[in-house]
């Protein structure tokens, strides 16, 4: 049925698959326009700044980048909603479908289908990040053993998501100023122009912050991470990020006999540990 | 030096409003700044201002005020310690209002050469001009009958005088000379001269001073005779002043609420499309002076007015009365907007809980690849 296979192998390297056609279309659409908003949008924000003018003129200033900062904003909403129904329709495809025929539908195994769902947070990303803790204060040499999907990725997925329905929703506030008075109150314009801006920000620097980081400028992966564009992600990366999930593929594709092992286990470290130690 | 501190200006704005901004956004072009200019730049600058007004209005400078006012360096420091500049730049004074004024006409006291200190200038002086609708010598004294109506009156409608009355306005506290500023008409409308209607005009009329006066007469008051970021500084040099407002009790900052809004961003990128103070305080088709308080049922900002005021053709002419529950003067205080106040803070906390550790998280992430051999506690 997969129309890929879990482990390629090129040149030697074998690249493990992670993304599909239509989930990196996805994603560049959603990372140009959210570039594009935040171009477009943050000299509104900072117009008292002195780089402000700049900006804001280098997408035609007052008469043309509320334009472009509209386009980006739409096309980056029927992305969501496209996105709604792409996650819809695979779940009922590859999950509640097969759950009917097999005639076990009911709510709670509907609930239990949602809640087991790969980007859900659960108690195994809890435990990633105290492991990640004690290896990041020095307590450990060990990094937490990452499933297919780690707590990193699933915050990167649910932070936009979060930040889609707030500044979307305000953002049509504003848009539509006379119909959301009419709708609701003009107190209503006020929330949404803080919220709009607020979150805004905060979905900014999340992403040029956090994201950047992990995906760009981390030393594992400077200069930038290629998964995004090719949808294959390194055996190194793999053992680094995701060493749970690198084993069961591993496994599964025959290749138990070359299974690395996991980071933080190299032999130098072991020498300097005994020198410690022996002093 | 005292001999010159009550030395006044010819065609340049009040020291004091000079040191907290320039009001009129081609005044920027005038003595203060081509005095420190050099001669090419003088040059350059003297060849673009008449590039923007090409047809030459010359008053007549009957007094020869020029002869020693035409030096951009003559300047005094007068009492109060700020740098006065005497200077008269007698191309922006030709592009003003006041340019068919001679010097006399309002620094009445002036009348030798040298002069003795001179008074400051009043704007309701009677001048050597005929108001053509009336023939009647022309002052402004209309200007001043709106505002002693308006909210901004030193009096109250007793007649006594309002308690810090220092506080409210006369002509110099909102105006300095202003530039003409003709717009044009052609397949879009924007700010400059049209030729073409110039040539319509020399069909008739042979003075091309005539013609000049006459058309940035009629078309600067077509449109916004400053822009919107003008306007709200202009106001904001007394209703931002934090004394001010606690002192007369106002509701807001206003001109800093003002940039806070949409209408007041779209401002400070040189919009003219959005309303600045005047579109919104002052009723259509009334003098801007006679601006009136939000508690007074006659003002267009007051409760029962606001949605109309909102809903004008030219704002938002689909938006229905709730609109005007929007609240234009926002400030992000407690006691003024507390549910918008806890929104703020509600955004300010989301993104410090969620942007510090996760900040934390990078920093110490670097710090473990700094040392990737250390380790703090032995492996049992």
């Amino acid at each position: 049925m997969a129309s890929h296979y879990k482990i390629k192998i090129k040149n030697g390297e074998k690249l493990f698959y992670r993304f599909s056609v239509s989930q990196r279309i996805q994603h560049i659409i959603l990372a140009v326009t959210v570039v594009l908003l935040v171009l477009t949008g943050m000299p509104l924000r900072f117009h008292d700044a002195s780089w402000a003018p700049f900006l804001y003129a280098l997408f035609g200033g007052i008469a043309c980048a509320p334009i472009v900062h509209r386009v980006a904003g739409s096309t980056l909403l029927l992305l969501f909603v496209y996105h709604l129904a792409y996650l819809a329709y695979h779940i009922i495809r590859d999950d509640v479908r097969p759950l009917k025929q097999r005639g076990e539908l009911t709510a709670i195994s509907l609930f239990k289908l949602l809640l087991t769902q790969p980007l859900v947070p659960n108690l195994k990303d809890a435990r990633d990040i105290l492991d990640l803790l004690k290896y990041l204060l020095f307590l450990t040499h060990e990094r937490p053993q990452g499933a297919k999907w780690t707590w990193k990725e699933k915050f990167d997925y649910w932070a936009p998501f979060w930040g889609m329905l707030i500044i979307g929703t305000s953002g049509l506030i504003l848009w539509n100023e006379g119909l959301s008075a009419r709708l609701f109150t003009g107190q209503v314009i006020n929330y949404a122009l803080i919220a709009h801006s607020d979150e805004a920000l905060l979905a900014g620097l999340f992403l040029f912050i956090w994201h950047w980081y992990n995906v760009h400028f981390s030393i594992s992966v400077f200069p930038m991470g290629t998964a995004f564009i090719n949808g294959y992600l390194s055996e190194e990366l793999m053992i680094e990020e995701h060493y749970e999930y690198y084993v069961e593929v591993m496994t599964e594709c025959g290749f138990s006999r070359d299974i690395k092992p996991p980071h933080g286990y190299h032999s130098d470290a072991k020498v300097m540990q005994g020198e410690g130690e022996a002093i | 030096m005292n001999r010159l501190t009550e030395e006044t200006w010819l065609g340049s704005p009040q020291p004091a409003s000079r040191s907290k901004g320039n009001l009129n956004p081609l005044e920027g072009s005038d003595g203060s700044r081509a005095a420190g200019m050099g001669g090419s730049r003088a040059v350059v600058l003297l060849l673009f201002l008449m590039a923007l007004f090409p047809i030459g209005s010359r008053a007549a400078d009957v007094g020869n005020c020029l002869m020693c006012h035409k030096y951009p360096g003559l300047s005094l420091v007068a009492e109060d310690g700020a740098l006065r500049l005497c200077y008269v730049n007698e191309e922006n004074f030709n592009s003003s209002v006041h340019s068919k004024v001679t010097c006399q006409g309002c620094h009445t006291d002036v009348d030798k050469i040298p002069h003795d200190p001179a008074k400051k200038v009043d704007c309701l002086t009677q001048c050597h001009i005929d108001e053509p609708t009336t023939a009647k010598k022309f002052s402004h004294e209309h200007a001043e009958r709106f505002l002693s109506q308006s909210v901004h009156s030193k009096y109250d409608p007793n007649g006594n005088l309002k308690e810090y009355a220092e506080d409210y306005p006369d002509c110099k506290g909102c105006h300095d000379n202003p530039l003409w500023r003709p717009m044009a008409f052609g397949t879009s409308q924007h700010a400059g001269m049209s030729e073409s209607a110039l040539g319509r005009c020399r069909v008739c009329h042979q003075s091309d001073e005539f013609i000049f006066r006459y058309y940035s007469h009629v078309t600067t008051r077509l449109h916004k005779i400053r822009n919107p970021k003008n306007i709200a500084e202009a106001c904001g040099r007394c209703h931002n002043d934090p004394a001010l407002v606690a002192r007369h009790n106002l509701r807001t900052q206003a001109g800093i609420s003002y940039n806070d809004s949409y209408h007041g961003k779209a401002a400070s990128f040189l919009d003219e499309r959005i309303p600045d103070c005047l579109d919104c305080h002052v009723r259509k088709g009334e003098s801007v002076h006679q601006m009136l308080s939000r508690k007074n049922p006659r003002s267009i900002t007051h409760a029962d007015n606001k949605a109309q005021t909102c809903s004008s053709t030219d704002c938002h002419p689909n938006a229905s009365a709730k609109l005007a529950s929007y609240d234009v003067h926002a400030g992000f205080t407690l006691d003024k907007s507390p549910g918008q106040f806890y929104f703020t803070v509600f955004f300010i906390f989301l993104t410090g809980c969620t942007l510090l550790p996760l900040m934390a998280i990078i920093f110490l992430d670097l710090l473990r690849r700094l040392f990737p051999n250390l380790i703090l506690r032995k492996r049992s």
